[in-house]
């Protein structure tokens, strides 16, 4: 049974195994011994005995193949109406042959269900939103990521991602002391600025935990400063975490169930252990996803809810303008054209969508919805660990083309993107295609049009 | 005066007169040289792979590749580094700005050097991540005085005579009043010139001041200099001072020249990094890009330490 030493069926819990992984430059030797991966039959098809539930059966045996997702999918619509992009056949041809030979597949044909899960789904769920009988494929993909991953077929960056959850809690390689350290800096840094600015750690019944995307203390710090900005101009109570810091789950969209687990525990850990009233989750929408809609399942936690009140940062954000927590300057509101994308992880799939509508009402004088939008709106192109597959880089590139049209059609150079994911498919939108649009996050667009209370106005 | 002076580099002609800078003198205060080289800019959402600033491929970055990088750096380098007997190279991944300010943060350097404003934003691997340029956001944050040098005729430092000071009364022109007074007064000879230019507005817009508007803020200006700079000499001699009114950085370059200045220390007093003044240039950014000598920026942090 060839395992090789790269891809096999193991999951990454040592630094050695994640450092041999990291030093295959872009997955060589990785795919070359994923095409000697054995498929392991009895054990996919114990699996799915043991997991495929009712639902997802009955949706896989109901599909009347009508053909309504395949307007739905931004890949299908992207790809010139491609017959094999429309969501049924996708999850059919994959997870319903799996079924149907009962487990019985060989290497190639997981290769190709690999292919499939990763590059033609982000698992943005707007199929199943316009299914007769609501089936919804992003779900299904996301139940067959797990078995892919469980048999070693699994994209090289999310084996190395999903590790990086099982080594360091956090989906890049930030240890605690690296954390800790950043927010000092941070605090440091501009203290000059906001005189008081702290950001405490670990402080026990805070109002706020607020909880981060890995990629802030490793590349961008400047954004846990500007969310430390805001708590402070807000005159909130507030706390970070040392351990359990990390919101965003890469293990979400590798199908490691187990890391998934892993990490939301630690985040979990955290709200028992400091005991806030309320968490907030950074601008990322995958995050929210994870820790707050899927991770109380993940976690065993009956009631479907994490252990204490978690919000995304938009609804934090809509909160403290709705309350004059912070004021917008009227002459500073953004005055150009500007457009919203809608995340699907937290506007389709957790409802928020009246929340980025009611921010906007108070920091955009002209607002311009792209269509369709709010639940209906398409998938940045980048979502489900799309932007950082090597393997499916043109894929990717293709995909985007439906949301800049979007972006495009509504006249506006601006984008605000809160979440991460979306921000960076936007940025390579703009790489590839050199379509003239900006985009940001609402931290730092807020702090240039708020007005600071005066015992935070610094004599320059 | 200095003892450890970070350079940070693209390794490429583009930093070349800051390098000539940044090797001479580490050579004439005995400092150690830090090389500092962002290597490349993370790209590609959570993955590994990042664009390298001086091929511009997609490369994967580890241990080899850095080692490799360095050698590039040790051969680019060559001429300088036979002469240097102090330095280290530091090769890293992220943002510019960022890393520069980190490596500054773990080895605490009494200068940075950095080259002049390139075209970074255009299109090359050091993609915008957040508001400003690299000069400005490493000016603003950093705990010691950040050189610039931009032009060719910048680079050629030879003996400091000539210290330029341009006041603009913060918090932060405090702080480099008492580093261009200390730099003047380590040097047998050297002359402090302490200028202030007033900005008189864009003339354009009709709303220009009337001559004797500008005259009596001229001298309250030249009141401000002697209360909060000259006052605070200590019994340094060779000094002058001027106020001119103008666009302020065509009028500090000017005075540079006339003064045939060697050094030009200035306040970095904003907070505002914002993206369209970036794009326009601050006047600190102007000046560097247009003065025949190099540009030392001091900030508001460094005012409290």
């Amino acid at each position: 049974m060839p395992e090789g030493t790269l891809c096999n069926k193991q999951t990454v819990d040592t630094k050695e195994y994640l450092n041999a992984l990291l030093a295959d430059k872009s997955g060589k030797q990785y795919y070359s011994e994923m095409e000697k991966l054995d498929v392991d039959t009895d054990k996919l098809w114990k699996s799915i005995k043991s997991t495929l539930r009712s639902r997802l059966r009955t949706w896989l045996e109901i599909c009347a193949h009508c053909g309504m997702c395949a307007d739905a999918c931004f890949l299908y619509l992207a790809n010139d109406r491609d017959p094999t992009q429309v969501p049924s056949y996708k999850i059919q041809s994959t997870l319903g042959e799996i079924v149907k030979r009962k487990g019985k597949v060989n290497n190639e044909f997981m290769r190709m269900v690999m292919d499939t899960a990763w590059s033609k789904c982000t698992c943005c769920c707007r199929c199943g939103s316009f299914c007769p009988f609501g089936i919804d494929m992003g779900i299904m993909f996301g139940y067959l990521r797990g078995l892919c991953f469980s048999q070693g077929f699994v994209p090289w960056e999310l084996k190395i991602g999903s590790g990086m959850h099982r080594v360091y809690k956090a989906q890049m390689d930030v240890t605690v002391e690296d954390w800790v350290d950043t927010c000092e800096w941070m605090a440091e840094e501009y203290e000059d600025d906001w005189p008081g600015l702290a950001i405490p750690v670990d402080k026990e019944n805070a109002d706020i935990m607020y909880t981060v995307n890995a990629r802030e203390p490793k590349h961008y710090p400047e954004d846990i400063a500007e969310a430390a900005i805001l708590f402070h101009m807000a005159g909130e109570n507030w706390t970070v975490p040392s351990k359990g810091w990390e919101e965003t789950s890469l293990a979400m969209f590798a199908g490691d169930w187990g890391a998934c687990k892993m990490q939301v525990e630690e985040v979990y850990g955290a709200m028992h252990r400091l005991k806030p009233k309320r968490m907030v989750v950074t601008e990322c929408g995958h995050a929210y996803r994870a820790t707050v809609i899927e991770g109380p399942y993940w976690a065993g936690l009956k009631d479907g809810r994490p252990p204490v009140e978690s919000i995304h940062y938009v609804e934090w954000v809509a909160e403290a303008l709705r309350t004059g927590k912070i004021k917008i300057d009227p002459a500073k509101k953004i005055k150009e054209p500007v457009t919203y994308q809608d995340s699907c992880n937290y506007i389709r799939n957790a409802g928020l969508k009246n929340v980025a509508r009611e921010i906007m009402s108070y920091i955009a004088e002209d607002f311009r919805e792209m269509t369709p939008n709010r639940e209906h709106n398409f998938c940045c192109g980048g979502g489900g660990g799309f932007n950082g597959m090597g393997r499916y880089r043109e894929q990717r590139n293709v995909g985007l083309k439906v949301k800049l049209d979007q972006i495009l059609d509504t006249g506006a150079k601006l984008v605000i993107s809160p979440c991460h994911n979306c921000w960076d498919a936007i940025r390579d939108m703009e790489e590839v295609y050199h379509a003239g649009i900006r985009w940001s996050f609402l931290k730092p667009l807020l702090i240039k049009m708020a007005i600071p209370p005066d015992h935070l106005k610094v004599e320059e | 005066m200095f003892k450890d002076i970070l350079f940070g580099t693209s390794a490429s002609p583009a930093g070349d007169y800051a390098a000539r800078v940044a090797f001479e003198l580490a050579g004439r205060f005995d400092a150690h040289l830090r090389l500092v080289h962002v290597l490349g800019v993370p790209s590609r959402g959570f993955s590994y792979l990042a664009e390298d600033v001086r091929t511009g491929e997609q490369v994967v970055i580890d241990d080899d590749y850095k080692a490799w990088v360095e050698e590039e750096i040790k051969t680019y380098y060559a001429k300088q580094l036979e002469k240097c007997n102090d330095y280290s190279i530091h090769v890293c991944v992220g943002h510019p700005h960022r890393e520069i300010l980190r490596e500054a943060r773990n080895s605490n350097p009494d200068l940075i050097v950095l080259g002049g404003p390139t075209e970074e934003n255009e299109g090359s691997a050091y993609k915008k991540i957040v508001a400003g340029s690299t000069i400005q956001l490493v000016s603003k944050s950093a705990l010691c005085p950040v050189l610039l040098v931009s032009r060719p005729a910048a680079s050629f430092w030879g003996g400091i005579s000539s210290v330029v000071f341009g006041a603009d009364f913060s918090k932060a022109s405090d702080a480099a009043f008492k580093f261009a007074k200390k730099v003047a007064a380590s040097i047998p000879g050297c002359e402090l010139h302490i200028f202030h230019a007033m900005d008189i507005g864009p003339v354009h817009t009709g709303l220009s001041l009337s001559q004797e508007e500008i005259e009596d803020k001229i001298r309250e200006a030249r009141k401000k200099i002697r209360h909060k700079y000259v006052a605070n000499l200590e019994g340094f001699e060779k000094y002058s001072m001027e106020v001119w009114e103008g666009l302020p950085y065509v009028e500090i370059v000017k005075f540079a020249r006339e003064k045939q200045a060697d050094l030009i220390v200035m306040a970095y007093s904003t907070k505002d990094v914002d993206a369209e003044n970036a794009r326009l240039g601050s006047n600190m950014e102007q000046v560097i890009m247009r003065s025949t000598c190099p540009v030392i920026s001091v900030n508001r942090k460094m005012a409290k330490n």
